[in-house]
Formats: C-alpha cells, sequence, structure tokens
C-alpha cells in the first residue's frame, strides 16, 4: 500500500520533493526529498513530532504549496507545473480538505454549505445531492441550520459532506479530529473509514493523535523533512510508541 | 454569488455600517446638492458653494467606501482563502466583493433617497442664511434625480471595493489551512505608486502656486495640493504613521501599559493607518482651507495697509478748504456693466468700481501702477486689474455706454476689490454711489477737532482697513462652513468605523492579556493611549500638510496665517471622538468572561 517507491496506482504521488522555506541566512528545510505514493482506495495518516514537515507534505500533495524542488503528481497531472487556473479547476474536481477547526461559512447553512463547491463550479446544484450525502453522514434533520448551530462533531461531519459532495479523487485531512472530544471524534474517524471502505475514497491525513491514525490503513511517520518508518494497521499502542521514540 | 453576498452581509453587517452611512451620506448630499444647483439658476454663489460640497462629498465617500472595504478585507483573509480553497476562482472572489458592495450601494441609495430630502430643506435654509440664495427659495423635485441617486450610490460603493477586491482575489488558498493567517503585507505596490504619484503631485501644484501672481489661480492650485497632499500621505500612511508613531510614541511613556501600547502600534499597522489615515484628511482639508482663506485676507488686509496712505477716512466728500486737512481722496464707489468678447462671445459682466480724482488719489494710495500711469487718467481713460495697456473696454456706467482707454494697469487684487478706476468727470453723477474720503491731516492738526468737521461716520484708517475686510470674509465663512462640517461628518464616521472595527478583531488578543494578569482596566487604558497616539500622529501628519499647502499659498498673498483657533478645536474633538469610541469598544470587548474568548477563533 504504501512505498517509498514511485507507485503504479498511486492517487497522489511525490517524486523526491524539496520544500525550503526563508532566505539564505535562515534557510529551512521543511521536506527533504520526499518520495512517495498514496494508494488509491486507501486512507493514509502521516505522523511527527512538530516540525517534522507534516503539515507541508499535505500542503505540497494538495498543490497549495509550491516545492522547491520535485514533482508533486494528481493522477497523471503535474501539479508542480500547474497554473493558478488549473490549480482552481483541480480544487473544485479533484481534491476535498477537511480541517481542525472545520471552516463551515457562518452566514450560510448546512445544505448551502455543502452546496457550496458545485455552485462555485458551476454546477447545477441537485437538492436531493445535497439532502443524500448529508444524511450519509447522520445529519439528514439539520439542513437549516448555521454552523454556530451545530456541535464541534457535526459542524466536522458537514465539513466533510461539503469535501465529498464533488466526488473528489482525493481527501486531504488535517487534524480533523484534532478540536473535537473523544465521543465526536470517534464518529467523524468512523465516517472516514467508511468512506474509504464504502466507495474507495482515498484520504491523506495528518494527525497527532495515534487513536486517530490506528484507524488508517498505514501510517507513516516523519522526522526533519523525511519519511523514517511506516507502520500497516498499527495498534493505537504501536503508533504512539513509534511516536515516543521519534519524539525523543 | 449575489445569495452569498446576502448571507455574508447579513452575518458580518458590523464591518459594513460605516460604509452604509458614508454611501447614504454621499447620495443625500449629492442628491440635494444637484436639485438646487437646478433650480437655484443664476445664484452663482450658491451654485459655487454647492459645486464645493459636490465635490468634497463625493470624493471622501469613495475614500472612505474603499478605506472601510480594505480594512474589512483585511479581516475576512481567512474566509476568503478558504472559499479559494474549496474551488473558488479569483474572478469568483472579485465578484463576490463587488456584489457585497453591490448590495451596500443599493441599501445606501434606498436610505439616501429620503436623508436627501430631509438634506435638501436643510441645504436651502443653510445657503439662504449665509445669504447666497433669497428666502423664499424652495428647489423643485425631479423624478430623474432618482437615477442620479442610484447612479452615486452603486458607483460610489463599486469604485470603493475596486482595489481592495484586487487584492482580496490574490489571498493564497494555503492561508486557510494556517493557525494564524499570515499578516497580510499592508504596504502594496499601488499604494507605493499612488502615495508617490500624489505627493509629485502636491509637490509640483504647491511650486507653481508660490510662482503664480494672482490669488484667481493660486486657491484652485492650492487647494488641489493639500488634498494630493493629504490622500498622498493617506496612501503611504501604512509607512509614515509607525514612521511619526515611534516619535510620538515616546509620549505613551516607559511604564508597563505604555510599553505594550507601542509594541502594540508596532504590531498593528494596519490598524493605526486605518484610524490615522481619516483623521489626517480632515485636518489637512480643514487646517489647509481654513488657512487659505485666512491668510489670503491678512494679505488683502496687508495690501490694502501697505497701499492706503492716510490718517482719517470719512464717509463723504470733504469740502475743499476744511481746516486741518492736506489732502482728502474723495472715492465714490459704483456698479458698472462691463462687455468683454473673447472667442467671439460677448459677456458682460456687473464689476465693482471707484470713480476717483486722479491727482487726489495718487496722494492717498502709494500702490504702484503695473504699467502707464495717473497722468492720463483723464478723458475718456480708466485704470483697470489686469489687461492690456492701450486697449479699450465697453462699459456701460449709469445708462451711457462708453469705450475708454486703458491708461493704467493696476497690480491684482486679494480681497477682489474694485477692479476700475474711473475719472470722477467721466460718470454722470447719478450714477455715484456712497463716497468715501481718504483724508491726510497737515502737520500737527488735532485729529479729534479735524474729525468732527468731516462728514459723519468719521473713523482712524486702521480701524476702516479692519472693517473693509470682514464683508469680504462672509462667503468665504460660508464656503468654510459648508466644506469644513462636510469633512468632519465624514472623518468621524471613518474614525469611528475603523476603532469599531479594530476592536472586534482584537476580543482575543484583550482576553489572552486579561489572561496573563491584565486588568480590565489596564487593559483598556493600553486601547486608550495607542489610540491617542494615533491620533497624535494622525493630526501631526495633516497639520504638515495643511503647512506645506499654507507655505504655498503664502507666495502670493505675502504672509501666512495659521488658524490656530480652528486647529486646536478639531484636535479636541478628534480627541474626544477617539477616545470615546476607543472606550466604548474596549469595553465591550472585554465584557465576557476572558477565558470563553481565548480559546475562541477570530
Amino acid at each position: 500500500m504504501i512505498t517509498t517507491e514511485t507507485h503504479v496506482d498511486a492517487a497522489v504521488e511525490l517524486r523526491d520533493v524539496i520544500r525550503e522555506y526563508g532566505s539564505k541566512q535562515a534557510r529551512v528545510r521543511a521536506l527533504d526529498g520526499v518520495g512517495i505514493g498514496f494508494a488509491r482506495g486507501t486512507w493514509t495518516a502521516v505522523m511527527g513530532p512538530s516540525g517534522s514537515g507534516k503539515s507541508t507534505l499535505l500542503h505540497c500533495a494538495a498543490g497549495l504549496d509550491r516545492p522547491t524542488s520535485g514533482q508533486v503528481l494528481l493522477g497523471d497531472r503535474e501539479l508542480t507545473a500547474a497554473s493558478e487556473r488549473e490549480l482552481t479547476a483541480l480544487r473544485r474536481k479533484e481534491i476535498g480538505f477537511v480541517f481542525q477547526s472545520f471552516n463551515l461559512v457562518g452566514s450560510l447553512t448546512a445544505e448551502q454549505n455543502v452546496a457550496l463547491p458545485l455552485r462555485l463550479a458551476g454546477r447545477k446544484v441537485s437538492t436531493k445531492e445535497v439532502r443524500a450525502i448529508l444524511s450519509e453522514v447522520g445529519l439528514g434533520e439539520r439542513l437549516r441550520h448555521r454552523p454556530r448551530e451545530l456541535s464541534g462533531g457535526q459542524q466536522q461531519r458537514v465539513a466533510i459532506a461539503r469535501a465529498m459532495i464533488t466526488r473528489p479523487s482525493v481527501l486531504f485531512a488535517d487534524e480533523p479530529t484534532g478540536a473535537l472530544d473523544s465521543r465526536s471524534a470517534r464518529t467523524v474517524l468512523g465516517l472516514l473509514r467508511s468512506l474509504v471502505d464504502g466507495s474507495g475514497q482515498t484520504i491523506v491525513m495528518v494527525t497527532h493523535d495515534p487513536a486517530a491514525a490506528a484507524r488508517a490503513d498505514s501510517v507513516l511517520f516523519l522526522s526533519d523533512g523525511r519519511i523514517v518508518d511506516h507502520l500497516t494497521r498499527p495498534s493505537t499502542r504501536q503508533v504512539a510508541d513509534r511516536l515516543a521514540v521519534l519524539e525523543d | 454569488m449575489l445569495s452569498l453576498s446576502v448571507a455574508t452581509f447579513r452575518e458580518r453587517w458590523q464591518l459594513f455600517v460605516g460604509a452604509i452611512i458614508t454611501v447614504t451620506l454621499g447620495v443625500a448630499l449629492v442628491q440635494s446638492s444637484l436639485l438646487i444647483v437646478v433650480s437655484a439658476g443664476d445664484h452663482g454663489e450658491a451654485i459655487a458653494v454647492l459645486g464645493l460640497a459636490l465635490g468634497v462629498s463625493t470624493f471622501l465617500a469613495i475614500f472612505i467606501v474603499s478605506s472601510t472595504f480594505a480594512f474589512a478585507i483585511a479581516q475576512r483573509r481567512r474566509d476568503l482563502a478558504l472559499f479559494r480553497l474549496i474551488g473558488g476562482s479569483r474572478g469568483q472572489v472579485r465578484r463576490l466583493l463587488l456584489s457585497e458592495a453591490l448590495l451596500l450601494g443599493a441599501l445606501g441609495t434606498v436610505l439616501g433617497v429620503p436623508v436627501g430630502l430631509v438634506a435638501m430643506s436643510a441645504q436651502t435654509s443653510l445657503l439662504a442664511s449665509l445669504g447666497f440664495l433669497p428666502d423664499s427659495f424652495s428647489a423643485e423635485w425631479h423624478g430623474w434625480i432618482l437615477y442620479v441617486s442610484a447612479g452615486i450610490g452603486i458607483g460610489v460603493a463599486q469604485l470603493g471595493v475596486l482595489a481592495a477586491s484586487r487584492r482580496a482575489s490574490r489571498v493564497p488558498p494555503l492561508e486557510a489551512l494556517r493557525e494564524t493567517g499570515t499578516a497580510a503585507k499592508v504596504m502594496t505596490l499601488s499604494r507605493w505608486f499612488v502615495g508617490i504619484l500624489l505627493l509629485a503631485v502636491a509637490i509640483t501644484l504647491m511650486s507653481i502656486s508660490t510662482a503664480v501672481d494672482s490669488p484667481n489661480g493660486a486657491i484652485p492650485l492650492s487647494i488641489n495640493s493639500t488634498l494630493a497632499l493629504a490622500l498622498g500621505l493617506s496612501a503611504l500612511s501604512p509607512v509614515v504613521v509607525p514612521l511619526v508613531g515611534r516619535v510620538t510614541g515616546s509620549l505613551a511613556g516607559t511604564t508597563t501599559l505604555g510599553g505594550l501600547a507601542r509594541a502594540n502600534l508596532r504590531d498593528g499597522v494596519r490598524r493605526s493607518a486605518s484610524t490615522a489615515a481619516p483623521l489626517l484628511i480632515l485636518v489637512a482639508l480643514v487646517i489647509g482651507l481654513a488657512g487659505t482663506f485666512d491668510t489670503l485676507s491678512a494679505g488683502a488686509q496687508r495690501q490694502l495697509a501697505d497701499d492706503v496712505h492716510g490718517d482719517l477716512v470719512a464717509a463723504g466728500p470733504v469740502p475743499p478748504g476744511t481746516p486741518g486737512v492736506a489732502s482728502a481722496s474723495a472715492e465714490y464707489t459704483l456698479s458698472i456693466k462691463v462687455t468683454t468678447v473673447s472667442y467671439g462671445d460677448e459677456e458682460t459682466d456687473d464689476v465693482e468700481a471707484l470713480a476717483i480724482d486722479p491727482a487726489a488719489y495718487q496722494q492717498a494710495h502709494r500702490q504702484r501702477l503695473v504699467a502707464g500711469s495717473y497722468a492720463d487718467l483723464h478723458g475718456l481713460a480708466v485704470a483697470a486689474a489686469g489687461g492690456d495697456l492701450g486697449s479699450t473696454v465697453r462699459i456701460r456706467v449709469g445708462g451711457r455706454e462708453i469705450t475708454p482707454r486703458v491708461v493704467a494697469v493696476l497690480p491684482p487684487k486679494l480681497n477682489g476689490g474694485p477692479e476700475y478706476l474711473l475719472p470722477r468727470d467721466l460718470v454722470p453723477p447719478a450714477a455715484l454711489g456712497p463716497a468715501r474720503s481718504i483724508v491726510r491731516l497737515q502737520p500737527g492738526a488735532d485729529a479729534g477737532a479735524v474729525a468732527a468737521a468731516l462728514p459723519q461716520p468719521v473713523s482712524t484708517l486702521d480701524d476702516w482697513i479692519a472693517e473693509n475686510d470682514s464683508a469680504q470674509d462672509t462667503l468665504n465663512a460660508g464656503v468654510m462652513k459648508v466644506v469644513m462640517g462636510l469633512a468632519a461628518l465624514y472623518a468621524v464616521i471613518a474614525v469611528v468605523n475603523a476603532v469599531v472595527i479594530a476592536a472586534g478583531e482584537r476580543r482575543r488578543e484583550f482576553a489572552v492579556a486579561r489572561l496573563t494578569g491584565f486588568g480590565r482596566g489596564q487593559v483598556i487604558a493600553t486601547a486608550l493611549l495607542e489610540s491617542s497616539v494615533v491620533t497624535v500622529t494622525g493630526l501631526g501628519l495633516g497639520w504638515l500638510a495643511a503647512l506645506a499647502t499654507l507655505i504655498g499659498i503664502s507666495g502670493v498673498a505675502g504672509t501666512m496665517v495659521m488658524p490656530w483657533g480652528i486647529f486646536w478645536l478639531t484636535v479636541l474633538g478628534a480627541f474626544l471622538v477617539v477616545g470615546a469610541t476607543s472606550v466604548w469598544t474596549s469595553l465591550t470587548a472585554t465584557r465576557p468572561t476572558p477565558i470563553s474568548l481565548a480559546g475562541t477563533r477570530e
């Protein structure tokens, strides 16, 4: 599933990606030659101590940040060379995002938030489709609520529905359970699991919670901008132990 | 896109209140001024005042809407980044903001039309009380004005958002993912460009105005350079305000609170610049205009004092041989019609003139002629301010049409006094207006005794000069009231708006300060200290802009007057408004318990 070699059927692939920040004197290498393919229909968790480069990896993989050198491929398209216009089109069709802080548009109802990506893409919004996906995440009763009238877990589920409405080839999640209590976190993780198992969704998730990582198919460990380890279907205990070693 | 704008609008209306009030006011003033102008027909002075009011209110409305939007958009960077992240294109971000502005403009128009009707009656009675319109005047309503009002309301809003929306569309989507959005660069390339360009324009205008010798040319040059300078400085305010703020910030002292206030000022460049800019414009406009008029009237007074040579002024001709009188120049004021032909069009104006006895006049006036000589001023001849020596003018005086030759050219007058001197015998006695005599006493004569024998009332020359000037000032004072009132109104809206928006952004910051051990009073004191430093900075920069203008106008006036009374009044008002708003908003922002705010985002 995870290989440090290039993968034949990868949804996203990074080839020898280097990302440096800052000017000459204070140059920081956030990613130091990362090569990885995220296979279609799998859920990968990216872990590591703070400053290990996991967020940068997510940003580069999603085409939000441009690598200093190396290539990023989404399917067969090269993101590193894409124009702003092409990247916008990709965000509409191929990429979905879920954030730690939900980031719903506060002025819109749950239903309107979910429909927003379709409207931005200029596609006809079918109410049925929107409602179907909201009931899929268990919020069929809360269509007309605004974000502030929903709990954190419910907001995150609306955010997942919003990310999934365009049927993206990859769903990127940045600490999706970081702001949730453990019960809501379990619900959200269960939902992500069912997306992978049920419809073959590819998910790349950054997290520092071993319990969340243990729900993924595989876990990737980063340290100082390099991939240092990966585990397949680990237990929470295994993930926690591995992380403890890295953080020492 | 419109429905999304409606939703944002409903959610974040506090950000837009200031802009809506501004557009409403702009629509109301333009509408009422236009309706009065259309009905005023031949009341030239009223039209001039209204024209100035029209220009100033449109200009300030666009300025305030655009600064409000720039600030509001800076507050929403994260939202806009998110919008981009879920698939919004740059064009869609722009359309989103433009349709927000459309809503704002529409709302401003709907509110502005009825407010405009109120403004119309207020403006009419103001103009009537200043004597620019007859008391019986009432402006007519025209249906087409609704289109103009809608055009102004929506146009001002769209123009105001244009630059900000371009910047907003460049917000990178990645910012939505960052914990704290990277602080946006406040000083953009276009700000540098506009700022430096306007400063260059201001300096050019100023140096031209010091070289121009006629007030008719110098006044508009000087007013335009004030505007350019004020706008240029406000475009550069993110650079200039912190720089000057470092100096004025030392007023905050070296206490803990003072130190924090200074650090906050360095950090919140956009906040300080947004508050200081309207104050800068206010002071530059008010002091620049008031100072220009004061300087000109002081210059006119000096010109008169330099010119007139005598001891007493009597209200009528002095009989020859009056004891104690060395010489007396009787001067009759009269109104004549002068017809000039330019580009084939004949134009006849009512002009103020003096009928004089050239020999006596020369005794009482020291003013040097630009060309020609008083000795030639007899028969069919006149002396004229401006014009060419030897040319003829068509004059209608006392029902008689004459075509005298210009034999002497007078220097231009600052106070718009008599433009023509006619020999006394050229004017039919019936056309002569009230006379005055400038009297020189014989050496050793008793002024009191001589005065008693002269046509009453008699005043000393100094009193007469002081009195002569105040009449001329009425028009200026009226114009000043209108323009300064408008500028002050807009500046207050803009400043209050900036302080309110800024405080909303700082709820969390205040909460963190309190959790670190600050008392609520200390937080409020720090905010007050900060806004005081910003106020001093804005006022100081505005004063400098005004000073530069006055230096420009002093070239033609030969003197310079800084209107300190109005300046200190403006300073007092600014501190009251900023201080009260600052305390009120920080009180509101610190009302909830700090812990409930420190955890929340935004």
